[in-house]
């Protein structure tokens, strides 16, 4: 599982370009499927049948945060706007990745003490990105205005845990990958969605289970672990503790059914599971729950640390408690 | 071109009648057939040679502008914006109450205001339009509580630059109209949407999936300019006179890949002038048809406007003309565009 972790967390796939990222899913995934289908979003969907006429559908989003180009100046310098929820201090001194260049970001000032206010204050009309060109021309021709760019980071092993860009949700994608690889001849018939645009509003979801109209939905994404130094207070979640069933974030409530059912799930693989009330955020099952007539939803939850960076961390336990927990799950009646 | 017309009839998110009518009488002999949906929607048909695809082209008749909220005992009027206006840009102004009585809003002199205090911006809870009523009376004999206020300006249009109000998003009704007079049919099944309630919340084009399930979408705006001598050139977010403007990503949507690059394609095969839009701020029903239903892509395509939002925009003509060409030129493409 680590090298499918280390194939989908390197691939570039920022919201609206996630093409890439979507080939490696489904290159994965041969064999182990009935079928797929783009829908005209361009999210990927891809099922499996099951005995019962039940349908469930997991979610993990595909796209990833990143950078867009909004300008080139006479000298080849590129300015940037985010795409998603990015923080111009992640960026500082870092590199980003282009299809066609890498760059170094970095930000203005022309006196020392502009430095020193524009490095407090910092937004992105601060930052530049030099790809190495000479002129306004060169660098057209290879990242023109409108290319999105991504965190210019790899994947490595850190002691017990796993470190890499876009964990959030590539390590969804990959737990979604290896559910398909586990079913057999699973109970019930099961839908992935590998939904783009969630980083940018939760867009692709808004309409992945129109057509399907699943008995209900599993997003499957990160959640902040703040098990750190001084990490923010009342959260609970912590990498090791095994994945997070949700009960509430700021975007949506778990449907109580499906928490039951996941938990049951957990007991019966006996996989360790942590419960997570998270202040902020949202996942695909915000939209999801609110498909058609309302689809009965909740996010099961890979703690991770430094959410939104170029070093997002996981605990490949967790993970691979994620996989047990789901297969489990599809296996249960699901009475609602 | 309908550009006067259409700008100088109010509309603000929510009464948006006077524009639909407008636009109804002049395009009904024009079209395959027209509705008016349930949220006042204005829907045009025009079919295809082919029909294997539908594809709607939008824009939205609201404007911002105001809504009366009280009636006071002095008999000027309390006042609350509808879609975002700043409130700077408010004082000083003719304002049309209900598209028929006049107003004004104004501010305190300067002679009582403390220095600081000119520095500062105005809020709506103090500001009060003023009808020429001396008492709660008098004036509720002309408006009531509800009333809609839309800016009184007229149109201008001097060499290649017009000014007026509304041109977001009344130029890309004006684009769609201009489209709907040509004679010929193109291949795909062509809707033509005149949305409400955009200012308000993308609201109209909520409920289009349910009623026409298009394959794709192009969403015709009046976009920020920008292009101010306070703001460095890289920051500007598009330039008048420099052609259509081309969204690749904005708020809550990046635009379809195919539909971005092929718009990009057919202005470069007819030498038309574009360029990209290069802020990523601000929203379009674009966003709004993607959650909808299965799904809509859609692609944004713009007409600069200097000063949206105000009273009192600039647009470029030629930007103005070159946006109908390449709306005419992508719809000639037929079922070759973003395939």
């Amino acid at each position: 599982m680590i090298d499918l972790i280390k194939e989908l967390t390197e691939s570039y796939g920022p919201s609206g370009r996630e093409e890439e990222v979507q080939k490696v899913v489904l290159k994965h995934l041969e064999g182990h499927i009935d079928g797929h289908r783009f829908d005209p979003l361009g999210n990927l969907l891809v099922w499996k049948k099951g005995k019962s006429d039940k349908k469930v559908l997991l979610d993990a989003h595909i796209d990833e945060i990143g950078l867009v180009v909004t300008n080139i100046d006479d000298k080849g310098f590129l300015r940037i706007e985010p795409v998603g929820g990015v923080s111009p201090y992640t960026y500082v001194g870092h590199r980003v990745r282009f299809p066609k260049a890498t760059g170094v970001v970095y930000y203005e000032g022309e006196t020392p003490e502009e430095q020193k206010k524009n490095l407090s204050n910092l937004t992105f009309d601060h930052l530049f990105v030099d790809i190495g060109a000479c002129d306004r021309k060169e660098a057209e021709s290879i990242v023109p205005i409108g290319t999105f760019g991504v965190y210019d980071s790899y994947f490595y092993e850190n002691g017990k845990y796993l470190v890499s860009k876009s964990m959030d949700d590539r390590i969804g994608c990959a737990v979604l990958v290896e559910v398909f690889k586990n079913l057999k001849d699973p109970r019930h018939t099961v839908i992935g969605s590998f939904s783009v645009q969630e980083e940018i509003g939760l867009v692709g979801a808004s309409v992945a289970a129109y057509d399907f109209s699943p008995l209900l939905c599993v997003a499957v994404d990160v959640t902040d672990s703040a098990d750190y130094p001084k990490g923010l207070k009342r959260h609970a979640m912590a990498l090791g503790k095994g994945p997070a069933i949700k009960i509430k974030d700021r975007a949506s409530i778990s449907h109580r059914k499906v928490v039951e059912l996941l938990e049951q799930a957990a007991q019966k693989a006996g996989v360790p599971y942590q419960k997570e009330v998270l202040t902020f955020g949202g996942t695909n099952a915000a939209v999801l729950q609110r498909t058609k007539e309302g689809i009965p939803s909740a996010t099961l939850s890979i703690p991770t640390r430094y959410v939104h960076s170029p070093s997002e961390t996981v605990s490949l336990s967790d993970v691979e408690g994620a996989v047990k927990l789901l297969v489990s799950f599809i296996d249960l009646e699901l009475e609602l | 071109m309908y550009l006067k017309e259409l700008t100088e009839l109010d509309g603000v998110s929510g009464d948006e009648g006077r524009v639909r009518d407008f636009i109804k009488e002049k395009i009904e002999s024009k079209v395959d057939g027209v509705k008016v949906d349930v949220l006042g929607n204005l829907i045009a048909f025009k079919k295809g040679t082919k029909s294997n695809r539908k594809f709607l082209l939008a824009a939205h008749m609201d404007e911002v502008g105001f809504m009366v909220t009280n009636v006071e005992d002095d008999g000027t009027l309390s006042f609350a914006p509808v879609g975002g206006v700043d409130p700077r840009v408010v004082v000083g102004k003719h304002v049309r109450i209900k598209g028929e009585v006049p107003g004004v809003i104004g501010y305190k002199a300067i002679h009582l205001q403390k220095r600081n205090e000119i520095l500062e911006s105005p809020k709506y809870e103090n500001l009060r339009i003023n009808i020429g009523a001396s008492s709660k009376d008098e004036a509720t004999q002309k408006v009531e509580i509800g009333d809609y206020v839309s800016f009184a300006t007229d149109f201008r249009c001097e060499n290649s630059r017009a000014t007026g109000k509304a041109f977001d998003d009344r130029a890309g009704c004006a684009v769609l109209m201009e489209i709907i007079e040509r004679s010929e049919r193109f291949e795909d099944d062509i809707y033509f949407a005149f949305l409400v309630q955009e200012e308000t919340g993308l609201r109209g084009s909520a409920v289009l999936f349910e009623q026409l399930q298009p394959n794709l979408a192009l969403v015709i705006e009046g976009t920020t300019a920008g292009d101010d001598p306070g703001l460095p050139e890289h920051q500007w977010a598009t330039h008048l006179g420099d052609g259509p403007a081309i969204t690749f990503m904005h708020r809550g949507y990046v635009v379809n890949k195919k539909i971005y690059e092929s718009i990009l394609q057919v202005a470069q095969k007819y030498d038309i002038k574009h360029q990209p839009k290069r802020r990523t701020a601000g929203g379009t029903d674009a966003a709004r048809l993607a959650k909808t239903g299965g799904g809509v892509p859609a692609g944004v395509i713009s007409v600069p406007a200097r000063y949206i939002h105000s009273p009192l925009s600039v647009i470029d003509v030629d930007d103005f003309k070159n946006t109908v060409s390449l709306v005419g030129k992508i719809l000639e493409e037929g079922e070759g565009f973003a395939r």
